[in-house]
């Protein structure tokens, strides 16, 4: 039951991100705001950095998949950028010290990356003519301080989760 | 980074990146059908995600509740007077509903444009990435939904089916900017209605073009534009909005209109999809027209 703690914190960040998606677009002052919920991918580099990048990459993949399918119909845009950035992740926290704020703050950069590839992406297949100017104003912004509200809230409760899990799989590392 | 690029890993991650640029390019160029393996997947992820929606949109309605009551008193004000003028608008439309009901007789005319089949349908997702507007409803094939067909709510127009699995349909919004995206419209509210077709969308302004008009027609400002049921998939008679300002397309040659949408796209819940009962046909509504290639 343990066992599959983590994919099911996977498939329940999953399945929030488009019901908080729902609220999205914000009218704040007559401008609209659009927040993003990136929980998925908050969670996926928290797996990279305290649990295990090989892991980590699968899930992205797999759900990465399942959001192209799903959501985007555009196969291979977010089952590529997933794992891509949690092997970012891994190679950054190479050479930071680890601790939980520096987690969080590398989590955040990376997130602000994911969303200006996109952003790219979007703009070179013309799905948006978003100037850059707007993107950062009204995506980027409100999308990095929802997120981060949410990272700063629950990132701890992922760091305890994976750090039990992965004592416990030293301790049965016969059952693998 | 030695150790992470070693040369067997950077061939695994050239064959990915080509693997992946083929998957998009394939994608991205055959959008209309939904192979097998992706109804599957869209089909399996749909029942996942509306057993996550439900309590969602049990909150937001409670939300909405609290919202209403709050502004019950000022509403019950703006409402009442509005009362009377609604009285007697009542028995107007009454009166020419059952004229144009003996009139159709008289002439033999059963089967209208305006007439379709409704299909209730709740909003599952919203492409929660929001570069692309698109919607994910909890209807699709095996309840009769067929792609083209309108999606709106009690306010309005807000878009088309794209795509349907068993259980599942997409519908891309009205304000997408996708060139594609056509809607054949009308204007009504002068002395003869005017057509047009529903093309693009200003997302600075949040408004919709109306194009393709004769420059000789006079619009106004405050005109409705409803759909014409002309383009062959949408029925007649689906409020789209309002016209906000007429100016004269880039070429010089017709007329553009900004329309304000009449129905709101945020905090979607419940919408309709509209089968026509009208046998359909290629049209604009489904962008298959013969100049289109052109």
């Amino acid at each position: 039951m343990i066992r599959f703690l983590i994919p099911l914190i996977c498939l329940v960040l999953f399945f929030m991100e488009p019901v908080f998606g729902l609220f999205s677009p914000l009218n704040i002052g007559g401008e609209l705001n659009y927040i993003v919920p990136r929980f998925l991918i908050m969670f996926l580099i928290f797996l990279t950095l305290y649990y295990d990048l090989k892991h980590a990459m699968f899930y992205g993949l797999f759900f990465g998949l399942l959001y192209d399918v799903f959501y985007i119909d555009i196969i291979g845009l977010y089952s590529f950028l997933y794992p891509a950035t949690c092997l970012a992740a891994a190679a950054a926290f190479k050479r930071i010290p680890r601790n939980l704020l520096t987690a969080t703050l590398l989590t955040l950069v990376l997130l602000a990356l994911f969303e200006f590839l996109l952003y790219q992406f979007f703009l070179l297949i013309s799905f948006t003519g978003m100037p850059l100017g707007t993107f950062i104003t009204t995506r980027l912004w409100p999308t990095m301080i929802a997120n981060s509200i949410f990272l700063v809230m629950l990132g701890w409760i992922f760091k305890s989760v994976m750090v039990t899990q992965l004592s416990e799989r030293d301790n049965k590392i016969g059952l693998y | 980074m030695p150790q992470l690029l070693t040369n067997k890993r950077l061939i695994l991650l050239l064959l990915g990146v080509i693997l992946l640029v083929a998957l998009i390019s394939f994608s991205l160029r055959d959008r209309d059908n939904v192979s097998l393996p992706e109804q599957i997947i869209k089909d399996a992820v749909g029942a996942g995600q509306s057993v996550f929606s439900r309590p969602a949109h049990f909150v937001t309605g409670i939300f909405d509740n609290v919202d209403s009551l709050l502004n019950t008193f000022e509403e019950n004000q703006h409402l009442k007077t509005r009362l009377e003028e609604f009285a007697g608008v009542q028995a107007e439309v009454k009166d020419l509903r059952s004229e144009n009901e003996e009139l159709k007789k008289i002439v033999g005319k059963e089967e209208d444009l305006r007439d379709f089949n409704p299909i209730q349908a709740t909003v599952i997702a919203r492409n929660p990435d929001q570069w692309e507007e698109k919607l994910i409803l909890n209807r699709g094939a095996n309840q009769g939904v067929k792609p083209n067909m309108a999606v709106m709510t009690a306010s309005g127009l807000i878009g088309k089916v794209t795509l349907t699995t068993p259980t599942t349909s997409t519908v891309e919004l009205i304000s997408t900017l996708n060139p594609n995206y056509r809607v054949s419209a009308m204007v009504v509210g002068g002395a003869k209605d005017v057509y047009g077709l529903i093309e693009g969308y200003d997302a600075e302004r949040h408004e919709l073009l109306l194009k393709r008009i004769d420059a000789n027609i006079e619009l106004k400002k405050g005109d409705q534009v409803i759909s014409s049921g002309l383009g062959g998939i949408f029925p007649k008679g689906v409020l789209i909005g309002t016209i906000t300002e007429v100016t004269i397309d880039e070429f010089g040659l017709t007329k553009l209109a900004y329309v304000k949408p009449a129905a709101d796209f945020s905090l979607l819940n419940h919408v309709i999809i509209a089968d026509r009962l009208m046998p359909e046909v290629d049209g604009e509504d489904n962008g298959v027209t013969g100049d289109d290639e052109s």
